[in-house]
C-alpha cells in the first residue's frame, strides 16, 4: 500500500459562502479521520424570529428550506399550538397531512431521480442520465410536479405554501379542488411503484451500519405530521422530553453543532429510520411494493435507502388518495389561536427526517426564544461515521471511484444543504 | 411571439437576494415573472413552446460585485465559471441542460448574472450588487422588445 498522500477536491457547488466541507483521511489502510462540517446551523432564523409574532413563524421558518418549506411550518405550528393549548380538529389535520404528501412527493422524488439515481447508474448527474434514459427522467419530472401541485392547491402556493397559518389554514379547499388531483395521483402512485422496482434493480455496495434510528410514532399512522420520538433503542418520549435526551454539541474544527443522543452518541433520522421503526403502518401497495423489493422489516444497508424514499413516495400518493377520498370541507378552516405565555415544542417528519422545534412566547404572543434542530444536523455524525465505515472497506478502490463512493455516501442522507449550509468540499487525503 | 422571465434566489441569502428584487421591479411595471427560490426544476414544464425565456440570477465568478453578465444560452451551456449552480445540488446551469436534453429549451434562452459578493443568511445586499438592478431590469426589458 502506498504510504504517499494523496488529496481527492470535489466542488459540489460554487456559489454560496458559510460553505462545508468533508475531509478524508487515510493512510496505509487505516481511515484516520473524517469530518464533515456541513451544517450552518439556522442560528439566523432563530435570532430573527425573536421579537416577532408566534403567527409569523412559520411563514418565516418555511424560508429555511425551499425544498421542505412545509416541515418547516407544520413543526413551528405544532410548538406554537401545543403553547397556545390548542388542538386542531382531524379534517384540519389530515388537510396538513396531505399538503405534507405533496412535499414528501417532491422532495423525494428530486432526490431519488435527479441526485441519487445518476451515482448508482453512472452518470456525472441528471442531465447525462436524461440523454440514455429519457422516459424515467420525464416521469421524474412529471412525479414532481404532482407533489408540486398538491402543495399548489392544499398550500396555496407550490413553494412556501402562504394558506398555512396557527390553527390550521386561511382557506380550505374545496373536496371538488381536491378530486381533480387525483387522477394525477393515482398515475402517481403507479409511477412512484415504477420507481421503486427501478431502483431495486441497482447494484448496491455492500455495506450496513448498527443504527440507532429515531423516528416519531403515531399508532395507527405512518409517521408525518406527530407522534412521539422513539428509538430502535426503546426511547419513547413526548416531543417535550427531546432535550432530556438529544444534545447539539459544539464541534471544535468548524461552526457545526452536531446532534447526539444521550448515552448512545450517533443516531440516525429519515426514511430508514421511520421505515425500521414503522413499517407495520405502510399502506398496502407502499408495503407491497418493498416487499417486492426485497426489503426486509429493517433495512441497515444506508446507500438503499434509495428504495425506502420510492416506497414513501408510494405511501404518501396512497395517502394523499385515502385522504382526499375521505375528505369534507371543515366549516372553518382552523380554530382560533390565542397566545399565552409559555413555551412549546412540535416536531414532524420532514422528508430527511425529525424536524423539531422550540419556542417561548409572551402572553402578547411575542417570540422571546426559538431553538430548530434540523434532520441533517442530527444526522452527521452518522454521515461521518458510514464514511468511516464506507471507506474502510473501499479503499482497495482506486482514487476517483473512492471520492464518488464517498460522496453517494453523504447523498444517501439526501442532506439538506440549505438547511445545512450551501457548499461541499469533499477531499480525500491519504498518506 | 411567447416569452417569459424566471428571476431565481433567496431573500434571506445576502447578495442571493437580487434576482428577486429585480422581479419585483419588473412586476412594478407590468412583467409577468415567475418567481423561484427553491429547485428550479419545477419551472421547466412553463418553458415548453417558449419563444423567448431570460433567466435572471446571482452568480459568483470572481468579477466585480454588481457586474452583469449576459450569456446566451440557446446553443451552448452556461459557462462554468459563472459558479451558477444553486444550493440544491440542481441548479439553473442543470436546470436549463436538462431541459436542453428533454427538447423543452425554448428558442432562445438569455441567462442575466449577477455577481454577488455575500450570500450569507441575513447578510445585508452588497450596494454594488443592489445598484446592477436597474441594469438588469433595463437588459430583461431590452430582451423582450418592450
Amino acid at each position: 500500500m502506498s504510504e504517499k498522500t494523496r488529496t481527492i477536491r470535489t466542488d459540489y457547488l460554487a456559489r454560496v459562502e458559510g460553505e462545508g466541507a468533508m475531509v478524508v483521511k487515510i493512510k496505509g489502510e487505516k481511515v484516520l479521520d473524517v469530518q464533515l462540517q456541513i451544517y450552518e446551523p439556522p442560528r439566523f432564523f432563530e435570532a430573527l424570529l425573536r421579537g416577532r409574532s408566534f403567527t409569523e413563524a412559520p411563514d418565516i421558518t418555511a424560508r429555511i428550506c425551499g425544498i421542505c418549506p412545509v416541515a418547516y411550518q407544520l413543526s413551528s405550528i405544532a410548538a406554537m399550538e401545543s403553547i397556545c393549548g390548542i388542538e386542531v380538529p382531524d379534517p384540519i389535520r389530515l388537510l396538513r397531512r396531505l399538503l405534507y404528501c405533496g412535499e414528501w412527493i417532491e422532495s423525494h422524488t428530486l432526490h431519488v431521480y435527479m441526485l441519487h439515481a445518476p451515482d448508482f447508474l453512472g452518470y456525472e448527474s441528471a442531465v447525462q442520465m436524461a440523454a440514455d434514459h429519457r422516459p424515467v427522467v420525464e416521469r421524474a419530472l412529471r412525479l414532481k410536479k404532482i407533489g408540486n401541485d398538491v402543495m399548489r392547491v392544499v398550500g396555496g402556493r407550490e413553494v412556501h405554501p402562504i394558506n398555512v397559518r396557527v390553527g390550521g389554514f386561511y382557506r380550505a379547499p374545496t373536496k371538488a379542488e381536491l378530486q381533480a388531483l387525483v387522477p394525477d395521483l393515482e398515475w402517481a402512485r403507479e409511477a412512484a411503484i415504477a420507481t421503486v422496482s427501478l431502483v431495486a434493480g441497482f447494484d448496491f455496495p455492500d455495506f450496513e451500519q448498527d443504527y440507532t434510528f429515531v423516528s416519531l410514532r403515531q399508532p395507527g399512522d405512518y409517521p408525518i405530521e406527530r407522534g412521539r420520538i422513539v428509538s430502535s433503542g426503546g426511547l419513547d418520549i413526548a416531543v417535550e422530553e427531546y432535550e432530556e435526551h438529544f444534545v447539539e454539541e459544539h464541534v471544535e474544527r468548524s461552526n457545526a453543532l452536531h446532534s447526539s443522543m444521550v448515552g448512545t452518541g450517533a443516531y440516525l433520522v429519515g426514511p430508514l429510520a421511520r421505515y425500521a421503526l414503522n413499517a407495520a403502518e405502510l399502506s398496502a401497495p407502499a408495503r407491497e411494493a418493498a416487499a417486492a423489493a426485497g426489503l426486509g422489516p429493517v433495512c441497515r444497508n444506508p446507500f438503499r435507502s434509495i428504495i425506502v424514499r420510492a416506497v414513501e413516495t408510494v405511501e404518501a400518493c396512497e395517502e394523499a388518495l385515502s385522504i382526499i377520498a375521505a375528505y369534507e370541507q371543515p366549516d372553518s378552516p382552523a380554530v382560533e389561536a390565542v397566545p399565552r405565555a409559555g413555551e412549546g415544542c412540535g416536531a414532524t417528519e420532514a422528508p430527511r427526517g425529525t424536524l423539531w422545534h422550540r419556542y417561548r412566547i409572551d402572553e402578547e404572543g411575542t417570540i422571546l426564544d426559538a431553538k430548530i434542530v434540523p434532520p441533517t444536523s442530527q444526522n452527521q455524525r452518522m454521515i461521518e461515521d458510514d464514511l468511516r465505515g464506507v471507506v474502510g472497506v473501499s479503499l482497495h478502490l482506486p482514487e476517483p471511484e473512492l471520492a464518488i463512493r464517498c460522496e453517494q455516501t453523504i447523498r444517501n442522507y439526501d442532506p439538506c444543504i440549505s438547511c445545512a449550509t450551501h457548499f461541499l468540499k469533499l477531499e480525500v487525503e491519504r498518506e | 411571439m411567447r416569452q417569459a422571465v424566471a428571476c431565481l434566489g433567496n431573500r434571506y441569502r445576502g447578495d442571493d437576494a437580487v434576482g428577486l428584487l429585480a422581479a419585483d421591479r419588473l412586476r412594478a411595471i407590468g412583467v409577468e415573472v415567475q418567481e423561484c427560490e427553491d429547485e428550479p426544476t419545477r419551472l421547466l414544464d412553463s418553458w415548453a413552446g417558449l419563444d423567448l425565456l431570460v433567466l435572471v440570477d446571482a452568480v459568483r465568478s470572481g468579477a466585480a460585485p454588481g457586474t452583469v453578465h449576459r450569456v446566451d444560452v440557446s446553443s451552448g451551456t452556461l459557462p462554468e465559471e459563472l459558479g451558477l449552480t444553486s444550493s440544491h445540488a440542481f441548479g439553473l446551469a442543470e436546470t436549463v441542460e436538462l431541459a436542453r436534453a428533454l427538447d423543452r429549451l425554448p428558442k432562445r434562452v438569455v441567462v442575466y448574472g449577477i455577481e454577488g459578493a455575500s450570500f450569507a443568511a441575513g447578510a445585508e445586499l452588497t450596494p454594488a450588487v443592489a445598484g446592477a438592478v436597474d441594469e438588469v431590469v433595463a437588459g430583461v426589458l431590452g430582451e423582450l422588445g418592450a
